[in-house]
């Protein structure tokens, strides 16, 4: 019982979605039940009709008046017949709206908690991969209804039903295929799901697994191959297919069992039902008829029992699903929003390091290690440093896309956490060093910076950046930049995401490597229309080394060297 | 492996995976006969039991052997049932490891340049995903499609025994079953081709934004963001419920005659047991012969119900060969009949080779080079001058389209400016190129590569996990880590692509000391590089410009 309630708890967040589609999800369930009883009318009524027929025929033959109205019952056969189909059909389009419409809820649920994570549980979360599998777990939820729901609650329907049928007419025999039908739906439902518990939920972290080793062959397949080592790692490789595999085959013989044992248990319940039918129909208590509608309503359910043992055998997948995507919703990363934040003044803070130090979980090292460092209202500083010097981090602690773990960040006399998100983020604003861009139009990853932006505004920052001869021989405003920005060269990306940063008019400007995959010409002309617009404004330039930046351009005269996470140098040029 | 034939297309590659495990698809389809005469044996005798009760007046202990052999017959059933799903599982848990051995050795066999085109991440998810949607095809849909004619058929000549108007009935609807077969077919395949299109772009929406959060983190978007994210999931469900409602359509046909076929079976056999029918075969009906064509009307129908279910398997695996099929069609390269291997201590030398990629014309070349044994030689140029490709002829990644190259025997100790980094500790990335290795020779590796310090920090130690791709390590600690390798590797020959580029000026020193300290070993070094610092400590300066050679210059 403990481990339904853990798995209830589990599954709890993702039931009270369901729960905002209640009227959707019963009316569902109401059409899969209508088919599922059309189908033992279709059959229960045809063998009775035939039995009855037949009957009626066998005392016409031996000279004895019968009669027997033909009419209601094949008019009620015709009506199940045509019922069966048509809710069956409209089930399906229905169920299959009602499941878009919560993976829609699901993807839209799952991003506001995505949102609220800070920049270091991301970090850890680019990888593809992760994302491939954030996305597949959506996806496994959005099967709960359908798949794990309705069709346990449906059969459960069609038993109460089947066993107040059989039960109408003969008590005993009723009640004997009600509870042997009962303990075949635990069978197959809680006892499906207890043995394939565990190989199911191992299953997505095997697929995963087995993923990144492929990837790891694909990609190293140069040292790999150097080293000579190449039949080592495939070996590795066909070790995690060989567990993958293991599983796959020990849930496809349990599912397999589940379902051998959906025919044996109704094929005993039938000769149960049968046998009792028979011994009442000896003994006078029931007609012919109905002794025959009795085992073929039992037959008919087949059909609604072989939708659980697939279904439950993997629930260990839609827990594990449910287990990693309510990890990530109670992850410790998301940053608080102060509760009465203070206000900034409208003129340029000072903004200011107080040994701040940053360790990311699962690194070796701390990415900043006491670090102190102050930039005055109009203060144009360079941070140098090499890759993983600690310059991306302080500027993730500035825009607080992550808190550090000692020490504080202040804008004035503000520490960052006393004031709002929204505050600090239009106060601080940061060109990262990836350009980020989304699928969309020019004018929508420009307005990112401004929403309210008119298209003059967007013409004069692509001007500053030069892209505005590119974009008028392009479609203009319209033009798409492709998944990721990837119709545009990285430099065209560069820009745009600078020109965005321009149009928000952050008061603090944090520019990591603006000008990569610049020629030096084109730098130096950037920097210089920079220089006017930065005025009033603080800089941060975060770059490798103070070669091949126009610095000069910029008006850049102060700078701090950074290395493994401290500061160890500063002057002014 | 398709050299010079005509390409492979998927249907064959699917026919050709099949047929090394022909047996167990066999088995399984044994099985579903097996379970389809026994379905029949299972109505035949219910019917038996009814028409004995009601007909002859039979008393149920007279009838205790039908209830035994019903029991009989239903073991069976069961049995039968999990053989052939399980058979059909191992058939395709077999083929796709078979499959995915052949594409492994394919992407081996081409090596890392000529996958360069390709996203190597992608093409390892390729390497898991779509040899899984292998899986119903050869699982389930391929012995389906035997059963699907085989019980029909089995059920007809029964039915037509007993009445042969009553199987005309049946049979009526045989000729519109490869009707039904094409629509269901045809629904299936349209449905999951556009799907398709509408998943991986309304996931590519999801994925898009999930990728850029940091981004609308920093410019306050988020609210907004997550509303668009719900509205295009609202989009796509109303795309896609316009494709599910003539998709429906085709499988609704099928239930439909399935459903009417019972109804009008059933009136007719009423009509007839009723003496309402004065035609040939109905007046001998019978409760037995009548019950059991009802009773078996269903299971007529039931295969091609199943077989329309794994319909879109099929689907998938199509999909799947056709992306596969792709990279297995990239012809691999001639066997180099201009590469020769000397003994281990040898040096390298490259005579008149030369090097073309295609769409981009020679990038190496005409070349000759002579290394000694122990010598330290740098490759300097400007970028694109043919360095890279210069390393890679000589580490056997690419293929001289002329001359010939002598490199000594063993594996070459590699480097590039990315380094391998496989999920595991410190140790087990060391121990990818040497697996024998002492945790003494390991940690002896590490020091030279300047990690010493860091691993004596740590509480595991060269046992402390690696995350992902090396998740934890700074680029500078993952550059060393690729240096300690070489140390590792018994190698006589080290190469080395951009080993200094983007770290910090403390890596690069070690960098220097290290491969001095290589060079002293007696190992041969070929790096290339544009720092000066790495340039002094070479025997020999060569220059490349446009993929030659320009000049040397001494020590």
């Amino acid at each position: 019982m403990s481990h339904l309630a853990t798995l209830y708890r589990e599954l709890r967040p993702w039931l009270r979605l369901l729960g905002r589609r209640r009227g959707r999800l019963a009316l569902g369930a109401l059409l899969m039940a209508i088919t599922a009883f059309a189908g033992i009318g279709l059959l229960a009524l045809s063998g009775w009709f035939i039995t009855a027929t037949a009957l009626t025929g066998m005392l016409l033959a031996a000279g004895i008046a019968a009669s027997l109205d033909v009419y209601v019952p094949g008019g009620g056969i015709r009506f199940f017949a045509v019922t069966r189909t048509v809710a069956r059909y409209l089930e399906r389009l229905y169920n299959h709206d009602t499941v878009l419409r919560l993976l829609a809820d699901l993807r839209g649920g799952m991003f506001r908690v995505l949102v609220r994570l800070d920049g270091q549980a991301l970090a850890q979360r680019r990888a593809s991969e992760w994302l491939n599998r954030l996305t597949a777990d959506i996806d496994t939820l959005d099967s709960l209804y359908l798949r794990l729901l309705a069709p346990p609650l449906v059969a459960l329907l069609a038993i109460l039903g089947l066993t107040l049928l059989i039960g109408v007419f003969l008590p005993l025999a009723g009640l004997v295929a009600g509870g042997m039908l009962l303990l075949l739906w635990a069978l197959l439902t809680l006892g499906q799901a207890r043995l394939g518990m565990l190989a199911s939920q191992r299953r997505v972290i095997e697929l995963d697994r087995l993923r990144s080793r492929s990837i790891e062959h694909v990609q190293g397949l140069a040292e790999l191959s150097a080293y000579g080592s190449l039949a080592t790692h495939r070996d590795a490789v066909a070790q995690y297919e060989q567990r993958l595999y293991a599983d796959q085959r020990r849930l496809g013989r349990l599912a397999a069992l589940g379902n051998a044992l959906v025919g044996l248990g109704i094929g005993i319940t039938l000769l149960a039902v049968l046998w009792l039918a028979s011994l009442a129909y000896a003994s006078g208590t029931l007609n012919g008829p109905l002794m025959v509608m009795m085992p073929l309503a039992v037959l008919a359910l087949a059909e609604t029992l072989a939708l659980l043992p697939n279904a439950f055998t993997q629930l260990g997948a839609t827990r594990a699903a449910a287990r990693r995507l309510n990890a990530l919703g109670a992850a410790q990363g998301a940053i608080r929003e102060a509760e009465r934040p203070a206000t900034l003044a409208p003129s340029t803070p000072t903004l200011a390091f107080d040994a701040v130090s940053l360790h990311y979980p699962g690194a070796l090292t701390p990415a900043l290690d006491r670090v102190s460092l102050s930039l005055a209202a109009g203060q144009r500083m360079a941070l140098l440093g090499a890759s993983g010097a600690g310059k991306s981090s302080l500027a993730q602690l500035a825009t607080r896309l992550v808190d550090p773990q000692a020490g504080q960040v202040t804008l004035d006399a503000n520490t960052l956490p006393t004031l709002s998100v929204r505050t600090v983020r239009n106060c601080v604003g940061l060109l990262s060093q990836q350009s980020e861009l989304f699928d969309d139009s020019l004018a929508a990853n420009l307005r990112l910076g401004a929403p309210a932006a008119g298209d003059g505004q967007l013409w004069k920052v692509l001007a500053m950046v030069e892209l505005d001869a590119w974009a008028q021989q392009a479609q203009g405003l319209a033009t798409r930049v492709g998944e990721g920005g990837r119709q545009l060269s990285g430099g065209q990306a560069r820009r745009l995401c600078l020109a965005r940063l321009l149009l928000a008019e952050p008061r603090i400007v944090m520019l990591d490597e603006p000008f990569a995959g610049l020629d030096a010409a084109l730098a130096e002309r950037i920097a210089t229309r920079l220089n006017d617009w930065l005025a009033g404004r603080s800089l941060l330039l975060l770059c490798h080394q103070r070669e091949g930046q126009p610095l000069a351009a910029l008006g850049v005269g102060d700078w701090t060297q950074l290395a493994e996470g401290r500061v160890v140098a500063a002057g002014s040029a | 492996m398709q050299q010079g034939d005509a390409p492979l297309t998927p249907r064959q590659w699917l026919q050709r995976l099949a047929k090394p495990q022909r047996r167990l698809t066999s088995l399984a389809v044994a099985a579903g006969l097996v379970v389809g005469l026994a379905t029949i044996g299972q109505m035949v005798l219910l019917a038996w039991w009814i028409s004995g009760v009601l007909v002859d007046g039979a008393s149920v202990a007279e009838l205790a052997w039908v209830a035994g052999a019903l029991i009989g017959v239903l073991l069976l059933r069961a049995v039968a049932q999990w053989l052939q799903e399980v058979a059909g599982q191992e058939a395709s848990l077999r083929i796709r490891q078979a499959a995915r051995h052949e594409l492994l050795a394919h992407i081996e066999a081409l090596g890392p340049m000529r996958l360069s085109g390709r996203h190597s991440a992608a093409l390892g998810s390729q390497l898991v995903e779509q040899v899984e949607a292998l899986d119903g095809y050869f699982a389930r849909f391929l012995p389906q499609l035997r059963l699907a004619v085989a019980i029909p058929a089995l059920i007809a000549v029964l039915v037509m025994w007993l009445d042969w108007l009553a199987a005309i009935f049946l049979l009526l609807a045989a000729p519109m079953i490869p009707l039904f077969m094409a629509l269901v077919g045809i629904g299936a395949e349209r449905l999951n081709r556009r799907q398709f299109a509408a998943v991986s772009r309304l996931s590519g929406h999801f994925l898009d934004r999930v990728r850029g959060i940091a981004t609308l983190q920093l410019f306050n978007r988020a609210e907004q963001a997550t509303e668009d994210v719900h509205a295009a999931a609202d989009e796509y469900r109303r795309l896609s419920m316009r494709t599910l409602r003539l998709a429906f359509l085709s499988s609704a046909v099928l239930e439909f005659f399935a459903a009417v076929a019972i109804a009008v079976l059933a009136i007719y056999i009423g009509f007839g047991l009723l003496g309402y029918i004065d035609y040939d075969p109905s007046p001998q009906l019978t409760l037995f012969s009548g019950l059991l064509i009802l009773l078996l009307a269903p299971e007529f129908f039931q295969p091609l119900r199943t077989l329309s279910q794994h319909y879109h398997d099929r689907a998938a695996a199509l999909g799947a060969a056709d992306a596969l099929v792709a990279l297995l069609n990239t012809p691999l390269p001639k066997a180099d009949a201009g590469r020769q291997v000397a003994g281990r201590d040898a040096g390298v030398s490259l005579n008149h080779v030369s090097v073309s990629f295609p769409g981009r014309g020679r990038v190496l070349g005409p070349l000759d080079l002579a290394v000694e044994p122990g010598e330290c030689v740098v490759l300097v140029g400007p970028s694109g001058a043919g360095k890279s490709t210069l390393l890679q002829l000589i580490a056997g990644f690419v293929d001289s389209d002329t001359g010939r190259v002598a490199v000594p025997a063993g594996e070459v100790a590699w480097m590039d400016q990315r380094p391998l980094l496989i999920h595991g500790s410190l140790a087990d990335n060391l121990r990818l190129v040497a697996p024998e290795a002492s945790n003494t020779a390991i940690q002896g590796a590490l020091e030279g590569a300047g990690l010493g310090e860091l691993i004596a920090a740590l509480p595991a130690g060269i046992d402390t996990s690696l995350g992902e791709r090396g998740a934890g390590l700074s680029g500078g600690q993952a550059q060393r880590l690729a240096l300690a390798r070489v140390f590792l590797s018994p190698a006589s020959l080290v190469l080395l692509d951009e080993p200094t580029a983007s770290v910090d000026d403390e890596t690069e020193a070690v960098v220097i000391s290290a491969l001095q300290a290589l060079s002293e070993e007696g190992r041969t070094l070929i790096l290339a590089t544009h720092h000066p610092a790495l340039m002094a400590m070479a025997d020999r300066k060569v220059r490349l410009v446009n993929g030659t050679h320009v000049d040397e210059v001494g020590p």
